[in-house]
């Protein structure tokens, strides 16, 4: 667990919560700024941005600000919101948005240099039972690659999408994951497969 | 381009986790909204107390340098009677009566000074300074009726 006000909903999940629908009245009366309809919402889906936010940032106070964030910005532009994407890939994207706010302001020193993400991680001890842990392995990469990786496979965004997002290139994200993903695989000891990226 | 992807024997995104915030953290950001919402109706009844003020200046400055007056005399008997009604409305509400203040007459007050800023014609004018009077005469209506505890039917009118 990461702290002690962080717990557990599922210990095997899959994907996030963004994936869950959002009836229409209750968007027409977050529209009219009815605060029982945010707060319907963030039932449903503030699980999901701490979630996210948290496995790229790794912090849950930093995390909650994220989530803070998001839904003061959605409670101002919920009127805009035409509905031509489901709801919940919108919130997504604003939870994406922040959280890769954040790490560009915290790392804005650091470069772009990939080899250079990579170098700064330090050295892993070797341990049997970190070694299968799927947050242990990933709370051991950089922030900009554990973005990467939370975003390209968990939350589905293509190289496209994460070029827009991170201002970058496709083939800086693309070397980012190949870089990360090999790396998580050969602290997990597992075997990674080699495969086309469509 | 061929990459290496998270495996079920290596690393599986599918074990991750998921996490529930803090309980309180709700009620932090519904605070956080609230202010955001009082501060809003702060600026904007300000800005109603600004144009206020800055008709009551141009008026004195035109008296002072003895410039024909820019409204005739019937549109100078509104701005009184709406200074008049301000003031009654201000002595009912207290200090509420920025926090309970209307949004039409905010709506006016935007209105009246775009009007003043492009040199509206004076039947122009005095329908903007009449439908001022209207919503402050409501506004002491609603006050008297005892509607200020139903602040939100005070705001809509």
């Amino acid at each position: 667990m990461a702290d002690g006000q962080t717990s557990y909903v599922d210990a095997v999940p899959s994907g996030s919560g963004f994936g869950q629908t959002l009836d229409r009245v209750t968007l027409e009366r977050a529209r009219r700024g009815d605060m029982t309809a945010f707060a319907a919402i963030y039932d449903r889906f503030g699980g999901a941005c701490y979630t996210l936010a948290l496995r790229v940032l790794g912090e849950p106070a930093a995390a909650e600000d994220i989530v803070q964030d998001v839904f003061l910005k959605m409670f101002s532009t919920v009127r805009g919101f035409r509905g031509d994407a489901p709801f919940g890939a919108w919130l997504k994207r604003l939870t994406a948005n922040a959280t890769i706010d954040v790490l560009r302001a915290r790392q804005r020193y650091q470069g772009d240099d990939v080899e250079a993400l990579f170098e700064a991680m330090p050295a892993v001890a070797a341990d049997a039972e970190d070694g299968v842990d799927a947050w242990s392995l990933l709370m051991r990469l950089p922030p900009r690659a554990r973005a990467v990786v939370v975003l390209h496979e968990v939350e589905g965004y293509t190289h496209k999408e994460m070029a827009e997002l991170f201002g970058q290139s496709e083939s800086y994200s693309k070397s980012i994951l190949a870089r990360a993903l090999k790396r998580l695989n050969d602290d997990a000891g597992g075997s990674a497969e080699v495969q086309d990226e469509t | 381009m061929k990459h290496e992807r998270a495996t079920a024997r290596g690393f599986d995104p599918r074990r991750l986790p998921e996490f529930a915030p803090d309980p309180a953290l709700w009620s932090r950001i519904a605070a956080a909204q609230q202010r955001r919402v009082s501060v809003r109706r702060w600026q904007r009844a300000a800005f109603g107390g600004a144009l206020a003020a800055s008709v009551a200046a141009a008026v004195l400055v035109a008296g002072r340098f003895g410039v024909a007056p820019v409204a005739p005399a019937a549109t100078a008997a509104m701005q009184d009677e709406s200074r008049t009604l301000e003031g009654e409305w201000h002595r009912l509400a207290g200090t509420r009566a920025a926090a309970l203040g209307s949004t039409r007459l905010r709506a006016i007050d935007a209105e009246l000074q775009a009007a003043y800023d492009r040199g509206a014609a004076t039947d122009e004018l005095a329908s903007l300074w009449q439908q001022r009077n209207r919503a402050l005469r409501g506004l002491i209506a609603a006050m008297q009726d005892g509607a200020y505890g139903r602040a939100s039917s005070i705001t809509q009118l």
